[in-house]
């Protein structure tokens, strides 16, 4: 998944992440997602999972001035309970729908995209699929594991009273996708691929 | 649950149901048409292609069940579920029982399940002291309301938001204004967030069980079912196993078909795959039988374990917009619930709802995954009426339909009507005396549409040989030296001899050579229509016999052609020779509005231009559109041809509310319906409607005579006639058009 994005299949992510009522914005690296995070709470929480393969993000947010919460204690829901900003790493994204595919297994992980009010995504450009079709791949080829998976698309939402459609219901009411687009060395030193 | 009766009355009652409903469909129909244009633009096939290659998938499954429920089993067991497969709702309730003494919990958080619905969870939950706490927030509403959903997806849609407010002031005890739909929907939020941390138990359904790595796919836009599968130290999944896909990439197919057809969303907002429990979480699947491999083996009806439940064919259909589905349906409500509650719930429960299908169609038309629901709800009303389950009319019409099957008797009793009708008869419509028609229940049953006069002389007679003035013929004589069979129709025959008498007219005078085989009847319809199979078939053979030959037949009633095209094969089916002969049949067989464009019948432009310019519209019979797939092509004939200008009708190929015994059976319903539709035809400003099917015919002619409306409902085939040379002094003139006897 390291080929180079083509910029239609940006473009189209774009689009769609925009028409899902996401905010879309490219970014140099993890300095300007932590500025973005930094700009909206003092206190912000990170996904354990992301806490643990890019420490770098953590030292970033410190060095910012921003307290940052890991729920990777007894009690993850209670240490967010609180905490107005999440930021995740996505596995992927899916050009066709505006979705982001984030692999959420342990329960820390999970309570920080469902209890914050602003969840941002970081999903480097190179991760960008097509179809659908990608993300099934992504799921067959580890037989559905580690667990649990999400294609996430925009702000929760409900139109359950007259149809009328509320933006930010259980879940979160604004959703960030950031797109790691530069290969400054601080911007993704890791890949998986 | 209450009888359906009750339930139906319930909602004729409740104004909000049907202002609600209408407003909901023609939304939820706009969006679903502009989701599925787009997605057929992006994947460069028709929704007909998308969805029959997810159909076969499904299918596929079905037929080597066993092999996915194993595999499916098998990973998910690796992945550190506990699968369990139970057969009835009791074992299924006792099953999530026992996992909640073991985990000791007594509150269960719940995202939405329509299994847990199927099963009375919620039910057997209370009576053992444990307390289910529904967390989407339209079951949240209706748990506080004490009610069931009345649709797939949304399950509160009968409500209004002033009911709700109203609800919500009174069970939470604070005030909420109805027009702050926001203030309401976030109230869910606060008032469940504890329940979800507290509960030791998180119920789910699945959208799909993933053969391939044994995970659950699970989609919601609110992100209440993720919580609920997430939070609680155990998370039961309760699913039919009808859900299996074989693969992730399978799965992906559903999803493009599922939200777009639910919601008119591209998808929703969360896509979750569940592979076993988190750590430190026990997950337990309840794999449901309950009616479902039985189902599977019965051809006529297995094709609905396909469903994926999006509701569209709830969201489509002109009964449930008027009653909404309390009414239609059972626990699943909409078109599929006509079907699957036999299976599931049995023959009494779906008695009633089966009987408020009008089969016009639509629902088929929008299933994603293409069940053929029209026909499999005749399957089940034919199951109904020979269990003997009480059905509303079912003794009447069954002993109707027996009565009907008799020509010679029909003919003589239509005749007697008509002369003991005679006085009663006024400006085409009989006139029921006051000292009747202002009793109630009769003035509210039948009162909104008035009953067509009764002639004297059925059609056939008019059409005797020579008994008809030789029209002057058309310049045009597309024709010529054809021979053509006039197959009357049975109502209009009787009912409305105006519609057949201006056909043979047009015919001729375009050439033809009209012949009227004095034997036909009835292709057999409304005894299909009622249920009443062997009635039908017997029909069948009896017009078959009447029309040998290799003529052209041509009809004015494209109820008929649909009969004999789309459903006498499937009556015929285990009869080889009469399947053949009813498809030679069909072959040969036109309504008049396809033998005049498509068929040989074609005429020139311009050729019945008469200079009047007076705007029309146009009604689409329903099974025309849905059955036999057309589309503009009276619009088109009428301006080309005729030279009329064509005002464009709201909602043009939905049901005129006739729907065969529908309106015999339940009026209010079928009153409903009419209304939805005279009210599009105002919205036209015409005074000209103008459509092809005796039966619409009759019916909204009777509602507009009743409603006091200035408009004058056509058959194609008078207004065509009445534009023929020498049409003012013939009886198919547009002046003789209301019953001219
Ligand atoms: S039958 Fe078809 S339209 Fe109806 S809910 Fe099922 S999939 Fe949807």
């Amino acid at each position: 998944m390291n080929t180079t994005t083509a910029p239609n299949l940006l473009q189209r992510f774009a689009a769609r992440v925009t028409e899902a009522s996401s905010t879309y914005l490219e970014v140099a690296g993890w300095q300007q997602v932590v500025e973005h995070a930094g700009g909206y709470s003092e206190v912000v929480a990170i996904a354990p999972s992301l806490a643990a393969a890019q420490p770098e993000v953590r030292e970033l947010l410190e060095a910012a001035g921003v307290r940052v919460v890991v729920p990777d204690g007894d009690d993850p829901a209670a240490e967010v309970a609180d905490v107005p900003v999440a930021i995740v790493r996505a596995e992927m994204g899916v050009a066709e729908s505006g979705s982001l595919l984030v692999s959420e297994h342990a329960l820390g992980d999970r309570v920080v995209t469902m209890l914050c009010h602003r969840l941002i995504q970081v999903v480097a450009a190179s991760d960008i699929v097509d179809r659908l079709e990608g993300a099934a791949e992504w799921l067959a080829a580890r037989n559905g594991q580690p667990g649990f998976a999400s294609l996430m698309t925009g702000p929760s939402r409900t139109a359950d009273i007259e149809r009328s459609l509320t933006i930010g219901v259980q879940g979160p009411d604004e959703v960030d996708v950031l797109v790691l687009t530069a290969t400054d060395p601080t911007a993704t030193t890791e890949d998986d691929a | 649950m209450k009888p359906f009766d009750e339930r139906l009355d319930t909602a004729l009652a409740d104004d909000n149901v049907r202002t609600g409903l209408t407003s909901f469909q023609r939304g939820w129909r706009e969006s679903r048409d502009t989701m599925i244009g787009a997605l057929e633009e992006q994947e460069g096939r028709s929704f007909d292609e998308l969805r029959q290659e997810f159909a076969a998938i499904k299918d596929g499954v079905r037929d080597n069940w066993d092999h996915y429920i194993d595999r499916f089993t098998a990973n998910a067991t690796a992945a550190g579920a506990t699968v369990t497969r139970v057969g009835t709702p009791a074992e299924a309730n006792e099953a999530f029982v026992r996992i909640a003494r073991d985990a000791d919990a007594d509150l269960v958080v719940k995202g939405k399940s329509m299994v847990s619905e199927e099963i009375g969870l919620n039910h057997y939950l209370e009576d053992v002291g444990i307390t289910p706490v529904e967390t989407d927030l339209g079951e949240w509403i209706l748990q506080l309301a004490g009610e069931t959903p009345s649709h797939l997806v949304m399950p509160a849609i009968h409500k209004r938001k002033e009911q709700i407010a109203e609800l919500f002031t009174r069970v939470l005890e604070r005030e909420f204004p109805p027009d702050d739909i926001d203030r309401m929907v976030k109230v869910a939020r606060t008032e469940l967030r504890q329940k979800f941390l507290a509960s030791g138990i998180g119920l789910s359904g699945a959208n799909a069980l993933i053969a391939e790595g044994g995970s659950i796919m699970l989609i919601c836009n609110e992100g209440n079912n993720r919580m609920s599968v997430a939070l609680p130290p155990v998370h039961v999944v309760t699913v039919g196993i009808e859900k299996l896909v074989p693969t992730y990439a399978d799965a992906m197919k559903q999803v493009r078909l599922l939200a777009r057809s639910a919601t008119g969303q591209p998808i929703t907002v969360y896509t979750n795959f569940v592979t076993g429990p988190r750590p430190g979480q026990q997950q337990h699947i309840l794999l449901l039988d309950n009616g479902r491999t039985a189902m599977n083996e019965d051809p006529d009806v297995a094709a609905a374990l396909r469903c994926i439940r999006c509701g569209a064919c709830a969201n489509v259909c002109p009964p449930y917009g008027v009653v909404g589905g309390h009414a239609f349906g059972h626990v699943y409500t909409g078109a599929i619930g006509l079907v699957n509650t036999e299976f599931h719930h049995g023959i009494e429960e779906v008695a009633g709802p089966q009987s408020l299908c009008v089969s016009c169609g639509a629902c088929a038309q929008v299933c994603p995954t293409d069940i053929p629901l029209p026909m499999q709800i005749l399957e089940i009303r034919q199951d109904v009426v020979e269990s003997g389950a009480a059905v509303p009319g079912g003794r009447i019409a069954h002993l109707g339909i027996g009565a009907f099957g008799h020509r010679r008797l029909v003919d003589l009793g239509f005749r007697a009507l008509g002369i003991a009708t005679t006085p009663l008869r006024r400006d085409g419509v009989t006139k029921i005396p006051a000292i009747i028609a202002d009793r109630e229940p009769f003035a509210t049953r039948v009162g909104w549409r008035s009953p067509p006069a009764i002639p004297v002389r059925p059609a056939r007679d008019t059409l005797k040989r020579g008994k008809l003035a030789e029209p002057t013929p058309l310049d045009a004589q597309p024709l010529a030296g054809r021979r053509v069979q006039l197959f009357l129709q049975c109502l209009s025959d009787r009912m409305a001899p105006e519609i057949p008498i201006a056909t043979a007219k047009l015919l001729r005078a375009a050439g033809a050579h009209v012949m009227v085989p004095r034997e036909q009847h009835c292709c057999g319809l409304p005894a299909y229509d009622a249920g009443e199979q062997d009635a039908a078939r017997d029909m069948v053979r009896q017009t078959m016999q009447t029309l040998e030959g290799i003529d052209d037949v041509v009809t004015p009633a494209s109820s008929c052609l649909a009969m004999l095209k789309h459903d006498a094969p499937h009556l015929l089916r285990d009869d080889l020779d009469g399947l053949e002969r009813s498809q030679q049949l069909a072959g040969r067989t036109y309504d008049l509005i396809s033998y005049l464009t498509a068929g040989p019948g074609r005429l020139p432009a311009g050729s019945l231009d008469n200079g009047d310019r007076t705007p029309v519209t146009v009604h689409r019979f329903c099974q025309a559109s849905n059955t036999l797939g057309r589309r503009d092509a009276i619009e088109q004939l009428l301006r080309d041809v005729a030279g009329v200008p064509v005002v464009p009708l709201p909602e043009a190929s939905e049901c005129c509310g006739f729907g065969g015994s529908t309106s015999v059976r339940h009026p209010e319903v079928s009153a409903g319906i009419l209304d939805r539709k005279l009210g599009c035809v105002d919205r036209t400003e015409t005074s000209i409607l103008i459509t092809d099917n005796p039966g619409c015919i009759l019916h909204l002619r009777g509602g507009v005579h009743a409603s006091g409306r200035e408009v004058r409902v056509l058959h194609l085939a008078e207004y065509l006639a009445g534009r023929l040379p020498d049409a003012t002094s013939a009886d198919g003139s547009p002046d003789a058009s209301t019953n001219g006897a």
